[in-house]
């Protein structure tokens, strides 16, 4: 596999650039993963800790250490990382790979780590073993950093993988006894800052197994499952789960935001997927939500929490699949109507997820480089007027409902096509002819018999046409996976989410998350607030998506800001405006009694989702 | 017209119709203030200008004055320095600003444009005591039913969309106002509108070239799908490159009834305004029309050798039960649905006034040489993109 050549300078900078996602942590393009990494589970041995560790070492912010060229020559240039992560950013981690070999090299190491010496790691690595605990800053600090705006750098004095629930009591117990603070972290992407800690950092990385017990449509997973992994291996027994961003850990995901997904639609939120689940509390004592005598984890409360309990296992619903799902993307120029139309579908129960997309969002994910999604977003909302796409997901007998409410959509097929076909799009004079003329009914041109054929001829749609701009030494690869179905299956996609992403590829992006009503008014007066706020602060800032919760009664809105995490004077501003964001969500929140933040979910995502949005 | 104290307020100068005018105007001396409005931030001066010299027409020192107006506003959005300016300098009228969309999505806009922004516009003749207002209005004010079109007040019609249906609604608004408030005026209806027959020049590109752009459109989708992919769904459609490389593209058109399309070049249209501007007749409607509308028939060929294709098939009637269009004959008629109504036109207009005040000024014919003028020209100018 090839690699780029940069300078030290450059390799910084994509060093530093790194989004954190963690995506070079799960298999999700078939190339296998890091092998360093599956091998030694620190983040420091994975693509992304080794990114962080030659920004750190290039700025001098820690020292050579063994440990550090340990990491260092553990990668072997397989160029695995090359192809994870430029599909989500673009970048070539690998020339970073080159740089960080070539700095420990030219810097004389220390013979012995001086972290040996510390009597206290000694008594974590004997409860976990002396493989998985570690003080060595080329370790910690690819604990330290978020690329949250918000988030200021903290090393952590441990880093420690247990094995067990068991070994998270002891850890638990000794942390208390030397009063060393601990922060759990499954793979640090809540992107909020939320698993940076000075003390221990509690990596539940090892903890992966997975139980299915199909008789009762479960699975009992360890708090380092994957949503990818969980859903991967769910699929494979014919079933689906309702779990969020692939790289994210199911059991941190449902601890930080009960999981946002665009399946909550029909599957609900919060404890509504977690039919049972193991704690650890901070003195070290087990229990499980459904013993009588436990604390009560249900409850929801608009004040900020921190953390008391480690998740040690959950027991996650199974959900059926049929063999006729798939996805329609159904355009419009408004939010109201946007709103109005998958109101309509949550509340008939239409399909079993749904999703207002903006154009940014969709853009992002179906271009497989940042300068085709520019195109694409520019192609769609000002030339086509597409400013909002709902998505349904659903069964032959709900995407046949969705057609019979009349509106023009873009079905499965024709989807693929206009992906395969994007680079064609912002020269297809005939779209833009046929938005002049269907003024009367937007995108009733949709509705054209032969429209899907009609596009498969203009576009040519080919994985080869999609990616002429991609790095030709990737594109053959890239092909192959856009020659199957999945990349371009709506369905697939929203299960898996391994595009979702892209959205920060430009550069990192800052969700604002908030429930609420799903009213076209209020979303509309929230929309404007957020959007005024981002413009007078020059920041990008774009709708996220929308996803009707509890038969339409309810949505999770996350309306996005776009900022450089590498950028000083970007921060600083973003820094004041989120100030002034959260001024405006408690604003609305008391006039309205019925807007919750996520900041107040954070450490309560086992509630029960009715306590979260009603009580 | 060219007396030194007179002066035309005109508005729509930066549309199709009125640019044209508006450079006949400059260069034949005559002092104009145009009322209209900026394009987002590129200010009216900036598009007056630029639309004055992409014409060809050089102003002297103060022969254009430009106000950037709001109709809707009882004093046109003009300030009371500029309102007494304008009053002070106005002696005749020339309204062709219009909403020309035909969507009844537009409904609202389209009432406030082409009927009640009238009254602040006519409210601004009276009080600068003008001599004449001149309205451009459009000849499909009557009905697509209606063969017998006099240049007489439409009593009654059914119209084919809001555009239609506002335009007749304003002749009736400026005959009745003008007349109670003592404004002598003209009512000026042209048909189908299409470039400089002499040269092909036009500023916009909408009617006629639409479908030409249309079909142009779908030309390329195939050939492009030919060239670079094998054309193998071209030829699941039936459309294939003849040896002499012409594209073969079955285009099945039906239509409901026989008719024609009324189409004058807009050199033809200055000319006749001109005319009339210089001597109008008081209270009267004038007819710029054709006297030889060009059949749908000879339209097909006119297109079919410019875009070098073969297969355009006009069918009068409805469409055979069972009739499935190929993909490029659905895509057509999708393009052409806003224009059915013009397709099959029987629309006579009579042309007794207009005769009579543009005498020697006869509407030239619409010969394949000025067609392919004017679609090179617009091809040319990427049709306005
Ligand atoms: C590109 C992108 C897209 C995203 N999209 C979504 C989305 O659609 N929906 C959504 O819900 N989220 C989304 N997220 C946010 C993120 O995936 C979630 O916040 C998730 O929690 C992160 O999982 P993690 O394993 O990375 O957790 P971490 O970031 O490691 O931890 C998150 C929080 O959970 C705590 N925690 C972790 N494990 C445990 C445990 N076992 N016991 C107790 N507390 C624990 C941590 O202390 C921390 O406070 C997205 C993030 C990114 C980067
Ligand atoms: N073109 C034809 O074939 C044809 C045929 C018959 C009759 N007509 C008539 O001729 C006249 C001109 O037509 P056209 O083809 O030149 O139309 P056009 O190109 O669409 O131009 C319309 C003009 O009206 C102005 N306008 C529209 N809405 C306005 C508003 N709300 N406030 C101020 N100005 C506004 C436009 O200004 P902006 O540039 O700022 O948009 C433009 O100058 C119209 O009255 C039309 O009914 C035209
Ligand atoms: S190139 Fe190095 S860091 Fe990247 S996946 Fe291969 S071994 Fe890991």
């Amino acid at each position: 596999m090839d690699c780029l050549e940069v300078s030290a300078e450059q390799a910084l900078q994509m060093a530093k650039g790194c989004r954190q996602y963690a995506m070079c942590k799960i298999d999700f393009l078939g190339t296998g993963i890091c092998e360093s990494g599956a091998d030694r589970r620190f983040v420091a041995y994975y693509p992304q800790g080794r990114m962080l560790l030659y920004a750190a070492l290039a700025e001098g912010k820690i020292p050579v250490t063994a440990r550090a060229k340990e990491i260092a020559d553990g990668c072997t240039l397989c160029g695995k990382c090359d192809y994870q992560c430029y599909f989500v950013t673009g970048m070539r981690p690998t020339a970073v790979m080159r740089a960080l070999k070539r700095f420990v090299v030219g810097h004389p190491q220390p013979d012995r780590a001086a972290s040996d010496a510390d009597p206290l790691l000694a008594e974590i690595r004997a409860i976990v073993g002396s493989r998985w605990a570690d003080s060595d800053p080329a370790v910690t600090v690819t604990y330290s950093t978020d690329p949250c705006p918000l988030a200021d750098q903290r090393i952590p004095r441990y880093v420690v993988l247990p094995e067990s629930a068991e070994q998270v009591a002891a850890l638990l117990a000794l942390f208390r006894e030397h009063g060393i603070a601990w922060t759990v972290r499954g793979n640090g992407t809540n992107i909020l800052g939320f698993a940076l800690g000075d003390g221990a950092i509690i990596d539940m990385n090892r903890m992966k197994r997975i139980e299915f017990d199909e008789k009762n449509w479960t699975a009992r997973i360890g708090p380092g499952v994957t949503a990818f992994e969980l859903q991967s291996e769910a699929v494979r027994r014919g079933y689906r789960v309702c779990v969020a961003e692939g790289a994210a850990s199911v059991i941190s995901s449902i601890m930080t935001s009960g999981i946002l997904s665009l399946l909550s639609t029909a599957y609900g939120t919060c404890a509504s997927n977690v039919v049972d689940a193991e704690f650890v509390s901070r003195e070290g004592r087990r229990f499980s939500l459904n013993d009588k005598e436990a604390p009560n984890l249900f409850a929801f409360q608009m004040t900020d929490q921190e953390s008391r309990f480690v998740c040690t296992s959950a027991t996650i619903k199974l959900h059926p699949r049929s063999d006729d799902e798939a996805g329609v993307l159904v355009p419009f120029q408004g939010l109201d109507d946007a709103v109005a139309f998958a109101r309509d579908c949550a509340v008939r129960r239409i399909g079993f997820g749904i999703g207002i997309l903006g154009a940014e969002y969709v853009s992002s994910f179906i271009s497989p480089t940042q300068a085709q999604a520019v195109t694409v977003k520019e192609t769609l909302s000002t030339k086509l007027g597409m400013e909002y796409l709902v998505v349904v997901l659903g069964d032959r007998h709900a995407l046949r409902s969705v057609a019979d409410m009349g509106r023009p959509l873009i079905d499965q097929k024709l989807f693929r096509t206009l992906n395969l076909g994007l680079n064609a799009l912002g020269a297809a004079e005939w779209l833009e002819l046929l938005t002049e003329v269907s003024q009367e009914e937007p995108f009733s041109y949709l509705k054209i018999q032969g429209f899907s054929e009609l596009a498969e001829t203009a576009l040519g749609p080919s994985p080869e046409a999609l990616l002429k701009e991609v790095d030709p030494d990737l594109r053959s690869f890239y092909a192959e996976l856009y020659a199957g179905s999945e990349m371009t299956d709506l369905v697939w996609l929203n299960m898996f989410r391994v595009t979702s992403s892209r959205i920060g590829r430009e550069k990192h992006f800052f969700p604002i998350l908030v429930y609420l009503p799903l009213e076209a008014e209020l979303l509309g007066v929230l929309v404007r607030e957020f959007a005024a706020i981002a413009a007078k602060h020059g920041i990008k800032h774009d709708l996220g998506f929308i996803t009707p919760v509890d038969d339409g009664k309810r949505c999770m809105f996350e309306y996005d800001y776009f900022v450089d995490h590498t950028d000083p004077a970007q921060i600083a501003d973003f820094r004041v405006a989120a100030g002034e964001v959260g001024a405006v969500i408690e604003k609305y929140a008391a006039k309205t009694g019925t807007i919750r933040w996520l900041r107040y979910l954070l450490h309560q995502g086992v509630c029960r989702m009715e306590n979260l949005l009603y009580c | 017209m060219t007396d030194s104290n007179e002066t035309i307020v005109m508005t729509g100068a930066t549309g199709f119709l009125g640019s044209h005018l508006m450079a006949a105007l400059v260069q034949r001396g005559d002092r104009l203030i145009i009322l209209g409005r900026p394009q987002g931030t590129r200010p009216l001066r900036e598009r007056v200008d630029a639309l004055l010299a992409s014409l060809g027409a050089t102003p002297k020192k103060h022969q254009v004055d430009v106000l950037e107006a709001d109709f809707s506003d009882p004093s046109c959005g003009l300030n009371w320095h500029q309102y007494a300016g304008v009053c002070l300098k106005a002696t005749h009228f020339l309204h062709c600003a219009s909403d020309t969309r035909f969507s009844e999505t537009n409904r609202l806009a389209s009432i406030q444009t082409n009927v009640r922004s009238l009254a602040s516009i006519i409210e601004l003749a009276r009080r600068s005591r003008a001599a004449y207002f001149h309205y451009v209005s459009t000849a499909y004010v009557f009905g697509a039913e209606t063969s017998s079109c006099p240049e007489a007040p439409v009593i009654a019609a059914r119209h084919a969309n809001v555009y239609e249906e506002t335009k007749a609604w304003a002749e009736r608004d400026v005959a009745e106002e003008c007349s109670r408030l003592g404004i002598p005026y003209t009512i000026l209806r042209p048909s189908i509108v299409y470039g400089d027959s002499r040269t092909g020049q036009a500023t916009r590109f909408t009617a006629l070239y639409h479908h030409v752009r249309s079909l142009s459109a779908i030309r390329d989708i195939y050939l492009k799908e030919i060239r670079e992919l094998g054309g193998e769904k071209a030829r699941r459609h039936g459309i294939y490159l003849d040896a002499d490389g012409t594209l073969h593209l079955p285009l099945r058109i039906h239509l409901p009834r026989r008719g024609s399309v009324n189409l004058i070049p807009i050199d033809y249209f200055v000319a006749a305004v001109l005319a009339v501007l210089d001597r109008p007749d008081s209270d009267t409607i004038y007819h710029l029309t054709s006297n030889r509308p060009v059949s749908m028939e000879e339209l097909a060929c006119y297109c079919e050798r410019f875009l070098n294709i073969r297969g355009i098939k006009v069918h009068y009637g409805p469409a055979p039960e069972g009739f499935a269009p190929n993909p490029a004959e659905a895509l057509f008629d999708k393009f052409v649905e806003p224009y059915r109504p013009y397709l099959s036109d029987i629309r006579n207009f009579e042309r007794r006034h207009t005769d009579v005040a543009t005498e020697g000024i006869d509407p030239p014919e619409l010969t394949y040489d000025v067609f392919e003028r004017c679609m090179a020209f617009a091809a040319g100018a990427n049709w306005g993109r």
